[in-house]
């Protein structure tokens, strides 16, 4: 027994040592929240890059706009404001210039000048990931240090409000520089918070910057932790870990409402969520059968039982906070009777087999109740649960027959919402994942984006719509509400529709 | 002994190279275009087509796979796709969260299993024994995720003791350890039990025995003693097992290991980074599994004699 | 010749006659098999007790998570579906998926084991190492790998969590191999000149079978809860069809809410287990060959 027990203790003892020394790395754990000046955000998963230029994931945005600002930005009711350009005006079509604000310093100290400016778009331009957003640029030009202008290769009305997307938001010329290929650990904006440290999987920490140019925040310190589980995130709020938590899960909700200490903020976003046909396949290519599908899903169903009521019924495949959305449009009401009449008109009498390509475990629990409904009218649906990244391979080759995935038009305007989804330019990766391709609303998605007047392009984008769901590509599900789930302290916060939320304004109270 | 230990370490080579061949094969046969994974849903064909060029995905196999080995060798592992960073910055800053909660996990199995599996096997069919056994089996038949959530209810929402999550300091470590060391205690026990029950039923101690011998030292000098080789087996196993594969804890914990990371990474098919972290793994494990080999000998001479 | 035949079958057949006799003898196996045996009946004839697309996948929203009741006897799911019915259907799913996926990497695991430990050597370096190399693989990886690869779909999933542990089965196999094969009867087998086939079959392997059952049948476990860990991930069965492992996983976001959710299918995995596990002992004890004398 001896040498048994001195082996016993001897592993014992190493893993013990093992593990000492590996909690050695370890910082004190937080302060004690005497005065609070500090809030603990959790989202569902980490920041891949703080660089704007390496990502455009919305758990990244989360964080990097508290970091940087951008020359325009979008009101939680979408209305465009000054931003660092504290004044701007369009010279003619495809010239607008920009008066940029004197002042404003970044978090290295330096102060933002026009070649600043100049050198984000052009970054922006080249970079793989967010150039899309710029892609109507044709030049950036410094006049001096304070003012830039910005020409369109072709007359693009919604500018302003691809200037304001996160992504465009404004870097130091000198600290990208210098960080080179690390710049992405080391992100350097004008926000109301700079960052400190990052702790890979775990969290981010932002601290007050005190020389913001429209004054510092009254918050000292923002944590972004991230807590992958729903259920866990409304825990963390209950037990007061967690000061803010984005994505309650629906089952949650109530629980956070009718909390003493917490509190639960909904708002819409501009995201709509849909079920899409694969225009290019049978029995898809008939618009018959595309519309009696329309006709047998019910998604107040799926509001009510997957989304807790969440989520309110899409007319149209752009959400009613956008630019261009047509609140007159016939939605394809409920009716498995008439469904039926079509799916015979379409002869399709008895119904067919066919595929439902998911990925997720919200789109599972969505596609079962589709599934369901479907089968009352004879069609029989295998549901095809991929992973993500094969499943937008896949989908972009066009292997779908039916699909579930969701869009966010980020910008508040119906060109982003429409166009990547609908011209016929955009099959396949862009974005077009129905495939789905009309002459005529190819037209209307191309005078849209040029048109200058208004009204006249609002008038285009409603038209479009009404095509489009006559053709009934995709048949748009709901619209979901956005929630936050907060502790009843915390005062200012608002979410904002795009889904990416200032932390600046916040209080306690 | 020595020249074993360097045989071994020399022999991981070939592991590491079979390891990185069979990784590399899987993430290029299996579905889904890293740069269309990297662009995002609404990425124009000919930038998806531009970066697949630049990142070389569209030389051959063979080519891409001495690519990395070549630059592996150097050194260079590669950047992850999704986060632009050094694969390996990444995995070094998360792997001390994993080895906390995998030591401490096995900690609480061994702590657990080894001494009611001994009292099981020589008390066999007493009270003690079926309690211990019955709550061995509900030990491996509960959902980790089930079980690390009930955890999470009862001391951290209902008594306030523990944190529900986060990696902060060591009374974070607790909830998840139990949660991860529970299933393996419960395996742990069970091959304890039964690995001495085999032994106790051998001649030489029965002869030991009938000689007189106190029982308590028959136990814990002649049984144990022969009944460990499974044990350390098991143990071994159970260490790997929790190093890569404790997914599921960390989740329900929020735990920054790199469990989390590796299936995120294989979901977006960073293939740098699954490779990474699969080495890293990998290698870790082989050392434990030397580690394994080195106490057979020290428990066991006739092994050692082999490892001349 | 004839009678020397006739007298190795019958000493063949008193032999299992033998285990079984003994096996009668221990209780909790007999608690366990008769378990098992209701289980496998339920299973057989499910649709007697419940019509599958009348009740089994038949979705009402109305009377979503509800707790258990005369109508539905362990309530109904978060799209109203009767747990009890999907319990019972789900047996067949469960049942298949933890026998064969095990069965496979026994099989596989369980040669490759036995062939390193007996030989040694460079076969074993070559074996063992192989086995690390997969073992080093974690085996999340290797079963989205081959799910992915080959289509999601029930033989795969058992394919995928077969194969990723095997390795474990062989380096059991391989360690009780290691501590048998320098015993003195497998010397004396040698010496009157037995082939190393013959010494493998007649000596070593029914050695090892104690911890091969005790890991085969904790490994059952293993395998529906890995199929659990795969549906989490959207890799299980394809919807709507009841599997335990996946309804387990599905239930977690109303753990806090519909508690029946989650647990009768926790129960019904973990009475399965049990009744495995009791089984498996008795099966042991009444194997070993050294307790006959």
């Amino acid at each position: 027994m001896i040498r048994n027990k001195k082996l016993f203790l001897v592993v014992t003892s190493i893993l013990v040592l093992a593990l000492a020394l590996a909690g050695c790395g370890q910082k004190p754990a937080e302060e004690a929240k005497g005065q609070k000046d500090t809030i603990v955000v959790a989202q569902s998963a980490d920041a891949k890059s703080l660089d704007p230029h390496a990502t455009n994931d919305s758990t990244s945005s989360n964080v990097m706009t508290q970091i940087y600002d951008t020359l325009v930005y979008a009101t939680e009711d979408m209305e465009i404001q000054p931003g660092l350009a504290e004044s701007w005006n369009q010279v003619d079509d495809t010239t607008w210039e920009f008066n940029i604000r004197k002042g404003v310093k970044f978090h290295n100290g330096e102060e933002l000048k026009a070649s600043d400016v100049k050198f984000t778009l052009d970054r922006m331009m080249k970079s793989s990931k967010v150039s899309h957003i710029v892609e109507a640029i044709d030049s950036v030009e410094v006049v001096d240090d304070y003012k830039v202008v910005i020409k369109t290769k072709e007359p693009f009305s919604p500018l302003l409000a691809h200037l304001a997307h996160s992504a465009a938001g404004i870097l130091n010329e000198k600290a990208v520089k210098e960080a080179g290929d690390n710049y992405g650990q080391n992100p350097v904006g004008t926000g109301p918070f700079k960052f400190v440290s990052w702790e890979a999987g775990d969290k981010i920490t932002l601290e007050r910057f005190d020389d913001y140019f429209r004054g510092p925040a009254k918050l000292k310190k923002v944590i972004f932790r991230v807590v992958p589980e729903g259920t866990n995130r409304t825990i963390g709020l209950e037990t007061g870990e967690i000061d803010i938590a984005y994505g309650i899960e629906p089952i949650d909700k109530d629980r956070v409402a009718n909390h003493e200490n917490l509190q639960l903020i909904e708002a819409p976003s501009l995201g709509m969520y849909y079920i899409g046909f694969n225009c290019e396949k049978a029995p898809f290519d008939n618009k018959l059968v595309r519309q009696a599908v329309s006709y047998a899903i019910n998604p107040d169903d799926i509001i009510e039982a997957v989304l807790s009521g969440s989520g309110f019924k899409a007319n149209s495949p752009i959400a009613p906070g956008v630019f261009g959305y047509n609140d007159k449009l016939n939605r394809y009401e409920y009716n498995p009777e008439k469904a039926k009449e079509l799916l015979k008109e379409a002869g399709y009498e008895n119904g067919f087999k066919t595929e439902l390509w998911i990925s997720g475990s919200l789109a599972n629990q969505i596609a079962q109740i589709v599934q369901a409904q479907l089968k009352e009218i004879g069609i029989d649906v295998s549901i095809e649960s991929l992973e993500w990244g094969t499943y937008i391979d896949r989908t972009a080759k066009g292997e779908q027959e039916m699909f579930f995935l969701g869009w966010t038009t980020v910008t508040g305007d119906a060109d982003y919402g429409l166009y990547p989804l609908f011209h016929s330019s955009a099959k396949g990766s862009a974005g077009n994942r129905s495939f789905y391709g009309n002459p005529e609303v190819d037209k209307l998605l191309e005078q849209g984006k040029v048109a200058t007047d208004i009204e006249k392009r609002e008038e285009i984008y409603k038209k479009a719509q009404e095509l489009i769901m006559e053709d009934a590509p995709i048949f748009p599900l709901f619209y979901k509400l956005q929630n936050a789930g907060t502790q009843k302290f915390i005062k200012g916060f608002k979410l904002h529709p795009a889904g990416h939320h200032k932390l600046y304004n916040i209080y306690f109270e | 002994m020595h020249k074993y230990i360097l045989h071994r370490l020399l022999l991981l080579i070939p592991v590491i190279l079979g390891v990185t061949f069979i990784v590399y094969s899987i993430m290029y046969l299996t579905p889904g275009d890293p740069a269309q994974i990297i662009l995002g849903e609404s990425a124009p064909p000919e930038k998806v087509e531009q970066l697949r060029e630049e990142m070389g995905l569209n030389d051959p196999f063979i080519v891409q796979y001495f690519r990395f080995i070549k630059n592996g060798l150097k050194g260079d592992f590669g950047r992850s796709y999704s986060t632009r960073r050094p694969v390996f910055e990444e995995i070094f800053a998360r792997f001390p969260a994993t080895l906390k909660l995998t030591i401490a996990g096995v900690l609480v199995a061994i702590i657990i299993g080894i001494p009611v599996g001994i009292i099981s096997a020589t008390k066999q069919y007493s009270l003690f024994d079926n309690v211990s056994m019955v709550g061995a089996l509900l030990g491996v038949s509960m959902p980790n995720f089930w079980f690390g959530l009930m955890l999470v209810l009862v001391f951290s929402v209902t008594l306030k003791w523990l944190p529900s999550g986060g990696d902060n300091g060591l009374s974070s470590l607790v909830l998840p350890a139990i949660t991860l060391g529970t299933s393996a205690a419960a395996l742990i026990t069970r091959m304890t039990r039964s690995s001495m029950l085999e032994v106790i039923r051998q001649d030489y101690i029965r002869t030991a025995r009938a000689k007189g011998v106190l029982e308590k030292k028959v136990i814990n000098k002649h049984a144990l003693k022969n009944a460990l080789i499974p044990i350390i087996t098991v143990v071994g196993l159970q260490f790997g097992y929790l190093l890569g594969g404790a997914v599921l804890t960390e989740t329900v914990f929020s735990w920054p290991g790199v469990g989390r990371l590796l299936v995120d990474a294989i979901r977006q098919k960073d293939t740098p980074m699954v490779l990474a972290s699969v080495v890293f793994v990998s290698v870790t494990f082989s050392f434990v599994n030397l580690m394994v080999d080195i106490l057979y000998a020290y428990v066991d001479p006739r092994i050692k004699s082999q490892y001349k | 010749m004839a009678t020397a035949k006739k007298s190795k079958k019958n000493k063949k057949r008193s032999q299992w006659s033998e285990v079984w006799r003994r096996l009668k003898k221990n209780k909790m196996a007999m608690v366990g098999l008769t378990i098992l045996t209701i289980i496998v009946l339920l299973a057989v004839f499910a649709d007697f007790i419940a019509d599958y697309d009348e009740v089994v996948i038949k979705q009402n929203l109305k009377e979503r998570l509800q707790g258990p009741s005369a109508k539905h006897w362990l309530g109904t799911d978060e799209f109203g579906r009767d747990i009890f019915a999907r319990l019972i259907h789900g047996a067949r799913v469960s049942l298949k998926v933890g026998i064969i996926s095990v069965g496979i990497s026994i099989i596989i695991g369980g040669i490759l084991g036995s062939i390193a430990g007996y030989y040694g050597g460079l076969i074993d370096n070559i074996i063992m190492r192989t086995m690390d190399i997969f073992l080093a693989i974690p085996s999340i990886l290797l079963a989205i790998a081959i799910v992915s690869a080959l289509g999601p779909s029930l033989m795969n999933l058992m394919i995928a969590v077969g194969i990723s542990s095997v390795p474990s089965y062989a380096r059991i196999v391989r360690a009780s191999v290691l501590s048998i094969r320098d015993q003195e009867f497998i010397e004396a087998a040698k010496a009157i000149g037995a082939s190393d086939l013959r010494i493998v079959l007649k000596h070593i392997i029914p050695n090892t079978l104690a911890p091969v059952i005790v890991q085969g049948t904790l490994g059952v476990a293993g395998a529906i809860l890995s199929t659990a860990g795969l549906s989490f991930i959207g890799l299980g069965i394809r919807p709507p069809a009841p599997e335990w492992g996946a309804m387990l996983a599905g239930g977690r976001a109303y753990l806090r809410y519909a508690w029946h959710v989650t647990t009768f299918p926790g129960l019904a995995i973990m009475t399965i287990i049990l009744a495995l596990n009791f089984l498996g002992d008795g099966l042991r004890d009444a194997l070993d060959p050294r307790l006959k004398q």
